[in-house]
């Protein structure tokens, strides 16, 4: 199990926008977490990645670690990256410098060394900026690395959020709608591109997606939250025709007797 | 060419070294008066100020209006231990600068909980009260100022007028620049550029947000306080309160504003620019502060990263078209 979470819950004021939620995900799994708007998805990312603490009680363990009260940098240095629905792209930084800056973690050299300027900083600093050249060509961003992020366009700023968060090869990767606001074409590309990189660094996945075709052909199983519960889990085929999650994320099933008279009123 | 230029990218400190002989050679061959030297001296205390002001406002985003607080605790640190302990230019410049940064210790703090305007407030708020704690305080010598600092000697050697204090000021402005260069070109000042961007994306990234924050307050803090007590130490060695007010700190903002915020060379295009224009303005006293405001709020809106970023764009947009047979104009 590379992350386990028992009793995880987070409330703000009244709202349990997290209530009890015990999850866990074994390695090289790629798995999806699907859910109405408010289900709590985002939540569960932000109290995982430690943006948000956990009520008491909760606890969280990622990769051995207990990180249920870890700050989110520590658990970053233990090898979990995410990214985020809003994206939070360094917009004034170049895209190279954007890629640059996932490296954070894997930084070999001490601060002092940077002060007095040695000649092996610079060394470093070019071996790191080729590998994450590669990374780039490799989403297919080469061409823009000396841009500023803001002057790309939708899809591009989700492949370099991608490229960053990987920047740091972690072992678990948290993407938070990735596909968001991409057409069909693009959505099959990010798609294959994740894939590839799942094989290249031997990445466990966990993918908040509402498109349900990505989910269900790429994701070996699937969570469904809703109302901040864990309300299903399984292989994409079981949670597709279980009811509780019919109703969450459709509402009642209904034979075509029963929907016409709704519909008639 | 090509080899040289591989050498300065591997040893980029011999590029400084240069430029300190070339600018070793500037009074002798290009200076006509003594003014001009107190001048240059004026604009590589100012380059001092402003690479560190770059460090914690452009780099790391946090806007300090506090920052001329921290350069007057510089200079009044060398200043009173040369009062009581007859202390001289090498022995205050390092306390001064250590001093100083337990300052920027405190200029910091608010910065965990603070963002923009606020801490702009809070930091003004402490800039001010430094001035203040000064300007009413016997032990600083209060509104006399603090007079006779002595100029520093060498082996004998003493660099008692401002042609010769020229050679101090520069070097200090030449491993002050180096430093502050090494630093931002590295991760540190990636992981500050992120924090600027934004700090929670830059946590969940592995980056300590708080020790990245304070370290740059640090920084700036000690470039400050070196820049004070150089600027202490300066013929004819005379410190006032008035020195350290919100126009100086108005004037340190526009340098790195109108230089580049974020931009490596930003302060010290400022700098140079903003000191020589407050020179010749001298006469037009009144309208100082107006057009310091005007050049920050024009500069803001026009060319928002700055002189440097400006020039930065126009090879940039030359290099792209030249990969990729397209223009790109934002």
């Amino acid at each position: 199990m590379i992350l386990k979470t028992k009793q995880l819950s987070r409330s703000f004021g009244g709202l349990k926008a997290i209530n009890k939620v015990d999850f866990e995900l074994p390695k090289n799994e790629i798995r999806g977490i699907i859910g109405p708007n408010g289900s709590g998805k985002s939540t569960f990312f932000n109290l995982v990645s430690g943006i948000y603490d956990s009520d008491p009680g909760s606890y969280i363990e990622f990769d051995g670690h207990d990180i249920t009260y870890t700050p989110p940098h520590e658990i970053a240095g233990y090898g979990l990256s995410r990214t985020f629905q809003l994206l939070r792209l360094y917009q004034d930084m170049t895209v190279i410098d954007n890629v640059m800056s996932g490296y954070h973690t894997r930084v070999p050299y001490k601060f002092f060394d940077a002060v007095i300027g040695r000649k092996k900083i610079w060394d470093q600093e070019r071996a790191i900026k080729e590998e994450m050249m590669e990374l780039l060509s490799f989403v297919g961003l080469a061409d823009y690395a000396e841009l500023n992020a803001s002057e790309l366009s939708g899809g591009q700023r989700r492949l370099l959020v991608l490229a960053r968060a990987i920047a740091m090869k972690p072992k678990l990767l948290m993407l938070d709608e990735p596909a968001a606001g991409l057409s069909p074409v693009n959505v099959d590309n990010l798609m294959k591109i994740i894939m590839q990189l799942k094989e290249k660094y031997g990445l466990t996945l966990i993918i908040i997606e509402h498109i349900l075709k990505v989910v269900m052909d790429t994701c070996n199983s699937v969570t469904v939250f809703d109302h901040g519960q864990k309300i299903a889990e399984g292989t994409p085929a079981q949670v597709k025709d279980d009811n509780a999650v019919i109703e969450a994320y459709l509402g009642k099933k209904m034979d075509d007797e029963e929907m016409r008279k709704a519909l008639a009123v | 060419m090509e080899k040289f230029k591989s050498i300065i990218r591997d040893y980029p400190f011999i590029a400084f070294i240069i430029a300190f002989v070339i600018l070793a050679f500037v009074p002798s061959v290009v200076f006509t008066d003594v003014y001009q030297s107190h001048l240059a001296t004026l604009i590589f205390v100012n380059i001092v100020v402003a690479a560190g002001l770059n460090i914690v406002k452009g780099y790391c985003g946090q806007v300090t209006v506090g920052h001329v607080g921290l350069f007057a605790v510089g200079s009044y640190t060398a200043g009173t231990l040369f009062l009581y302990l007859g202390l001289g230019f090498w022995a205050t410049l390092p306390i001064a600068i250590i001093v100083t940064a337990f300052f920027g210790v405190a200029m910091g703090i608010p910065s965990f909980r603070l963002e923009g305007p606020y801490l702009a407030l809070a930091t003004l708020g402490g800039g001010e009260a430094i001035r203040l704690f000064i300007e009413n305080g016997n032990f600083f010598r209060s509104t006399f100022g603090i007079s006779d600092i002595p100029t520093p000697s060498l082996m004998g050697y003493n660099f008692d007028s401002p042609d010769r204090y020229y050679f101090i000021s520069m070097t200090i402005m030449i491993i002050a620049v180096y430093f502050s260069f090494s630093i931002l070109r590295s991760g540190v000042g990636r992981a500050f550029m992120s924090i600027r961007e934004d700090p929670i994306c830059a946590a969940a990234a592995g980056i300590n947000v708080k020790k990245y924050k304070i370290l740059a307050f640090i920084l700036s803090a000690m470039f400050a306080g070196a820049a004070g007590a150089v600027y202490a130490h300066m013929p004819p060695g005379y410190i006032h309160p008035n020195n350290y007010t919100v126009i100086e700190m108005v004037t340190f903002l526009a340098m790195v504003v109108l230089g580049g915020l974020g931009h490596i060379w930003g302060g010290i295009i400022g700098a140079i620019v903003i000191t020589i224009v407050y020179d010749l303005t001298r006469p037009l006293y009144k309208y100082q502060l107006l057009i310091f405001g005007l050049t920050i709020v024009l500069t803001i809106l026009f060319m928002p990263k700055g002189l440097g970023g400006f020039i930065d764009r126009y090879f940039l947009e030359k290099r792209f078209k030249k990969k990729t047979g397209t223009e790109k104009t934002t």
